[in-house]
């Protein structure tokens, strides 16, 4: 039986963030949360997450300042940023910044688990980094 | 190696030659207007001394017409730039009005996002524990949760909507009784949770001993929420507002916006209040809020000073009748 996808949701909206979890766990998935940047970076320098799905606006640092950040504590880590924040410009901005992709929130769950699945199976293909 | 200079406009040293259309639509020369025709007009005055009286009265039937025509010529002119200037007016306006439509729906995006986020997933969850083939206690606490919590971001969404609405509203005041520190206290609660996130604290101080004022509740917050923003974006990095309210003399109230930021140079103090004034960089501020906040409040029968150092913050004051 394969590995489970190890899942790391950083969102700052509470109840946003603990029902993507338990939804996330009925997918087989193994998730856990962030409510801001720094305590992701925290989770993410003690364990390995195939994947972090990463807001935007959020208290103390920004998606944008915690991108860069992840990619330099975890460079295989893919990180898909999910947000309600509907600008093109922080969309190219995260990109290029080496984010997988940017989803608009509300996404439904097999849009977002599409997303989730194709990222980790292109990591897995390259191989681990 | 091949010179590129001749391609460039001699008058600014930059940028593509102008074309001959352009040429064409260069402005006609003022000196007749200024030199020449007075010139000639002080030539006939001092020829009419010496020649006979036909020939001054032909020379000064003749400069007279030259002058007529450079005066209408001069008038025509001020109305086509006056026209000119209009449609330029007109164009900026519409800009700045995309600009801020652009912005406000970025926003608007956002805020009604997250709680559709929020409802799309509970619905889910309730749909997996509605799939599940025994519905236990823990199960049904579980939906009833879930439901609530839809009801509570449905009145999120709702509080958001609302407060657009109010705030697009017509310009003509409409009276109503209410307590200043609530009217307030609508507009803080919008924007302490951006503030939040940019280390930005709000700090209250009302005289909660005010009666309620008279006052068209929605203009007035749209002068509140407008002085709140452009608080907040004085501060670079973190610092701090202060709201308060007050007794401003007999039959006056007074409210204060007061910031830790960047602070008002004095030389432009006194244009603060003028339409499409703004120091920020180019497409970041419209330039129109303290104008438009100064039409309200005169049209609220109040005032809008403001009292500023540069590096140690501003403190805008509205005072408004009683």
């Amino acid at each position: 039986m394969p590995d489970p996808i190890r899942v790391l949701v950083v969102d700052d909206e509470d109840r946003f963030r603990t029902t993507l979890v338990k939804l996330l766990g009925t997918q087989g998935v193994v998730a856990e949360a962030a409510p801001d940047g720094a305590a992701a970076l925290a989770l993410l320098s003690e364990k390995p997450f195939d994947v972090v799905l990463l807001d935007v606006k959020m208290p103390g640092l920004s998606g944008q300042e915690v991108l860069p950040r992840i990619k330099a504590i975890a460079p295989g880590t893919e990180v898909l940023v999910l947000t309600g924040h509907a600008s093109v410009d922080i969309a190219a901005e995260m990109i290029a910044g080496g984010a997988a992709d940017y989803l608009l929130k509300p996404c439904p769950l097999d849009e977002l688990m599409g997303c989730v699945r194709a990222v980790y199976d292109r990591r897995r293909a390259v191989g681990p980094k | 190696m091949k010179d590129d200079t001749a391609r460039t406009d001699p008058g600014t040293g930059a940028g593509p030659a102008v074309s001959p259309a352009a040429r064409r639509e260069r402005p006609r020369p003022l000196w007749p207007h200024t030199v020449a025709f007075p010139g000639l007009a002080a030539l006939a005055v001092l020829a009419a001394v010496f020649l006979p009286a036909p020939l001054a009265v032909i020379l000064a039937f003749f400069t007279g017409s030259l002058c007529v025509w450079s005066a209408v010529d001069m008038a025509s002119r001020v109305r086509a730039s006056e026209r000119e200037r209009s449609s330029l007016d007109a164009q900026l306006i519409q800009s700045q009005k995309l600009a801020a439509i652009g912005e406000l729906s970025s926003g608007i995006a956002h805020e009604i996002n997250n709680p559709l986020a929020v409802m799309a997933q509970e619905a889910e969850w309730m749909t997996h524990l509605m799939g599940r083939p025994d519905p236990t206690p823990e199960n049904l606490a579980e939906l009833r949760d879930s439901l609530s919590e839809i009801v509570r971001q449905v009145d999120r969404c709702k509080t958001i909507t609302h407060n657009l609405l109010n705030f697009s509203r017509k310009m003509e005041p409409v009276p109503q009784e209410e307590r200043l520190e609530r009217i307030m206290e609508d507009m803080v609660l919008l924007v302490e949770k951006e503030a939040g996130h940019k280390g930005v604290t709000i700090a209250r101080d009302y005289d909660t001993a005010l009666p309620p004022i008279r006052t068209d509740v929605p203009l007035l917050r749209q002068v509140i929420l407008n002085l709140l923003l452009n608080a907040f974006q004085a501060i670079e990095g973190r610092g701090a507002i202060t709201v308060s309210t007050r007794k401003a003399g007999e039959g006056r109230v007074a409210i204060v916006v007061a910031d830790t930021g960047v602070g008002i140079p004095p030389e432009n103090l006194p244009k603060i209040f003028n339409p499409f004034f703004t120091t920020k960089p180019p497409g970041q501020g419209t330039g129109l809020g303290l104008s438009l906040c100064h039409g309200i409040v005169d049209r609220l029968g109040g005032a809008i000073t403001v009292e500023s150092e540069p590096g140690k913050g501003s403190a805008f004051t509205v005072t408004l009748p009683a």
